[in-house]
């Protein structure tokens, strides 16, 4: 009589026993099939993370404070390596163009992003159209699109080609080792393919945005800015922190795009902490040195993705 | 199915797939004694251009016709990561029997680099023999020789000599002379020469070539005397003169336009289209050049000396082949290097990789107008071959780029490569 008590489902999950222990209600119970397995059977994958990701890095990071060329034997030698990365004016280039295409980007494409992303919301009858032309470029693979982006930017390109029959002459110049220049192009091609990302998590964020509460704000007179501001942006932050901090970090360690653009020129001019990585450890054979450069990106990321979350977390009033 | 069966299918499948493993563990294992007494060996080498059969190949296919019973494995490796995958297979004890090396200490792939570190296999005598005179230092370690010298290369230019001759050009003898035929050339819309700018590895070679008449003309041994600090490359007026001359060159219209970001792929087209007569390549290039265009003519060019100097070139054996330390199969590849260093397999090789046929009559070779440099001995190894590290070579070569988009002077990147030289 008893068993007519259960559902169908939990005549099935809920074991004899339990059933039989709930009825007493005395002895402690055993999990049903509901929480079938144990903590123990994740060791493995546990392990292998732990051995291949954490103490692979650990070991790699720790080869920071050595003079290791990559072979043979290698000598501690403290804090030398990073003291000689703060003393070598290139490497604070590096810092600097490092910070420059990290913040620019994240500010462009969020910015860029969240404009299509308004535009593309509602209303325009070829939306899903242009979503999906917006999105394109985040689907191809970086060194593609660089190699494409260099032959545009190449002294015998197409820009090149329209300067000079526009009678622009003085202009014309190989963009991609112009020292003042060549960021920017750098800044140009990361921008065009990273936002669409930012268009696509906007877009997320504006579907959970009830038309209606803009339609009260309307009705309230509030004006286009002002429901933007006041009623969107802050419905949105959860995308707007997800955007920022993912930007920020791809921002930081660039290195595709620059390799297959300028290879760090030119003289130097476009290189970044991840491509000095690159180069010091496996071109050069520092791999001390590049190993503490690494270690230094790690912590700067690490940093800015610590600072873009606390700016911008809910308010607990608004979780 | 009840829970306990449940387990005891899992801890049975959990027990097979470990007894499956260790079996394949162990069959990988066993087949890896097996080859110790194998006639076959693995054989590494870098690949740039897929177009163009890799000397190294050339060997080994040779050597293979020659004994039928004996198989290589070939592993081509992309040039550009050459040097990173060797460097990683050896440290990780997987690297070919056999593979390339560079002579020297100046890459990361070079011969006494590895040696020192204890990673490579002394050689027999027959590697000694071969070692070009003045280049010993490249090969040997504590008496030890542990590379065969393969390829005499000549660093100077390659000249078009097909489309030189259609615009009427002649190889100028002196520095004034190719200053003003710089000029000439520019103003028919051509260049004289043909420079990757953005690719360091093509601007240090330019640098080089022009020091061999301002520097090493002079001072053969500059190199031995900057390694125990009796000059530095900021107080070398031989050096300021290359790098100024470089300037020069570029301020008459010596390169093509837009030279600052070009890559490797413009010397290939320039020099193949007639758009630039000639590039700072290793002779060997003028093989590849050939391969592509067999309807043209190409010639080994000496970079002219500063007025009052005299005719001096750089050349050395560019290429080494060297054995794993912890190679299975070293016998296998001793052999193998003792038939490179034969007549027969270093001729293989030249004729491969279109290098210095040595002593032989060059006046009917693509190397005609060096013959007299080469029969004289004047000249030197590839100097980058005795730097320290790769590093100084690369603030070289960055720093010729920076010369040419105005970012460095002539005083910065000679700074920059004492800097780097440690």
């Amino acid at each position: 009589m008893s068993a007519t008590m259960y559902s169908e489902t939990e005549v099935v999950i809920v074991p004899k026993r339990r059933r039989r222990e709930q009825r007493q209600g005395t002895r402690p119970r055993r999990a049903g099939v509901l929480s079938f397995g144990h903590w123990w059977w994740a060791l493995p994958g546990i392990v292998l993370v732990i051995g291949i990701h954490y103490v692979a890095t650990a070991v790699g990071g720790a080869y920071a404070f050595t003079d290791w060329t990559g072979i043979g034997a290698f000598h501690w030698i403290g804090l030398d390596n990073f003291v000689a990365i703060f003393q070598d004016p290139t490497k604070i280039g590096a810092l600097g163009n490092t910070l420059f295409l990290a913040i620019a980007s994240v500010l462009l494409t969020n910015v860029i992003g969240l404009g299509l992303a308004l535009g593309l919301n509602r209303l325009i009858k070829t939306r899903y159209a242009l979503r999906v032309l917006f999105f394109m470029p985040v689907v191809l693979s970086p060194l593609a699109v660089s190699y494409i982006w260099k032959f545009i930017f190449d002294f015998n390109g197409p820009i090149n080609a329209i300067l000079n029959s526009l009678g622009l002459q003085s202009w014309v110049r190989p963009w991609l080792a112009d020292p003042s220049f060549a960021i920017w192009a750098v800044l140009v091609v990361i921008v065009w393919q990273q936002t669409g990302f930012a268009m696509v998590i906007y877009m997320a964020g504006l579907a959970a945005v009830p038309p209606e509460i803009e339609e009260a704000a309307a009705i309230d007179g509030a004006g286009l800015w002002q429901r933007f501001w006041h009623v969107v942006l802050p419905a949105i932050r959860p995308a707007v922190a997800i955007a920022t901090t993912l930007g920020i970090v791809n921002g930081l360690r660039i290195f595709d795009q620059i390799m297959a653009l300028t290879n760090g020129g030119p003289a130097g001019a476009t290189e970044t902490l991840a491509t000095q990585v690159y180069k010091q450890a496996f071109s050069l054979g520092n791999f001390g040195y590049g190993a503490a450069l690494a270690l230094l990106l790690a912590l700067i990321i690490l940093i800015f993705a610590v600072i873009q979350q606390r700016l911008t977390a809910s308010r607990p009033e608004e979780a | 199915m009840s829970q306990h069966h449940r387990s005891r299918v899992v801890r049975t499948g959990l027990v097979a797939a470990a007894a499956a493993g260790a079996l394949i563990l162990a069959g990988c294992s066993g087949a890896g004694d097996d080859n110790a007494a194998s006639t076959g060996f693995t054989l590494s080498y870098a690949v740039t251009n897929s177009a163009v059969v890799a000397p190294y190949k050339a060997l080994a296919e040779a050597y293979m016709k020659e004994n039928p019973d004996v198989k290589i494995t070939l592993n081509e490796v992309p040039n550009d990561s050459y040097g990173q995958t060797l460097t990683t297979q050896l440290n990780a004890g997987n690297a070919s029997d056999a593979f390339q090396t560079a002579p020297g200490v100046g890459q990361t792939y070079s011969t006494v680099t590895l040696a020192k570190a204890g990673l490579l296999e002394p050689l027999a005598d027959s590697a000694t023999k071969v070692i070009p005179s003045g280049s010993e230092s490249q090969f040997e370690v504590e008496g030890d020789t542990f590379g065969v010298a393969l390829g005499l290369t000549f660093v100077g230019s390659v000249l078009n000599a097909t489309t030189a001759k259609s615009a009427g050009f002649t190889y100028p003898t002196d520095w004034d002379g190719l200053i003003s035929s710089c000029k000439d050339v520019a103003a028919k819309g051509k260049s004289l020469f043909v420079l990757a700018g953005s690719m360091p590895p093509n601007t240090g070679l330019m640098a080089m070539s022009i020091s061999a008449t301002r520097v090493y003309a002079d001072d053969p041994t500059w190199n031995e005397e900057r390694a125990v600090d009796k000059t530095t490359f900021a107080s070398s007026q031989g050096w300021k003169n290359t790098l100024e001359d470089i300037v020069d060159m570029n301020k008459a219209g010596c390169f093509q336009k837009g030279v600052q970001g070009a890559g490797f792929d413009s010397i290939t087209s320039n020099m193949l289209q007639g758009s630039s007569l000639a590039a700072f390549v290793p002779s060997g290039s003028a093989s590849d050049l050939k391969q592509n265009a067999k309807d043209q003519e190409f010639q080994i060019q000496a970079i002219p000396p500063a007025a009052g100097g005299k005719a001096f070139g750089i050349a050395g054996a560019d290429y080494a082949l060297s054995i794993s330390k912890k190679s299975k199969n070293k016998a296998a590849a001793q052999k193998f290097a003792d038939w490179v260093a034969t007549a027969d397999g270093q001729k293989v090789f030249a004729d491969a990789a279109g290098s210095l046929p040595v002593g032989q009559d060059l006046s009917d070779t693509p190397f005609a107008p060096v013959a007299d440099i080469v029969d004289k001995g004047d000249f030197v190894p590839l100097p980058n071959a005795s730097w320290p590290n790769a590093a100084v070579y690369d603030a070289l070569g960055s720093g010729v780029q920076g010369l040419l988009t105005g970012q460095k002077t002539v005083d910065q990147v000679l700074a920059d490569m004492d800097k780097a030289w440690g």
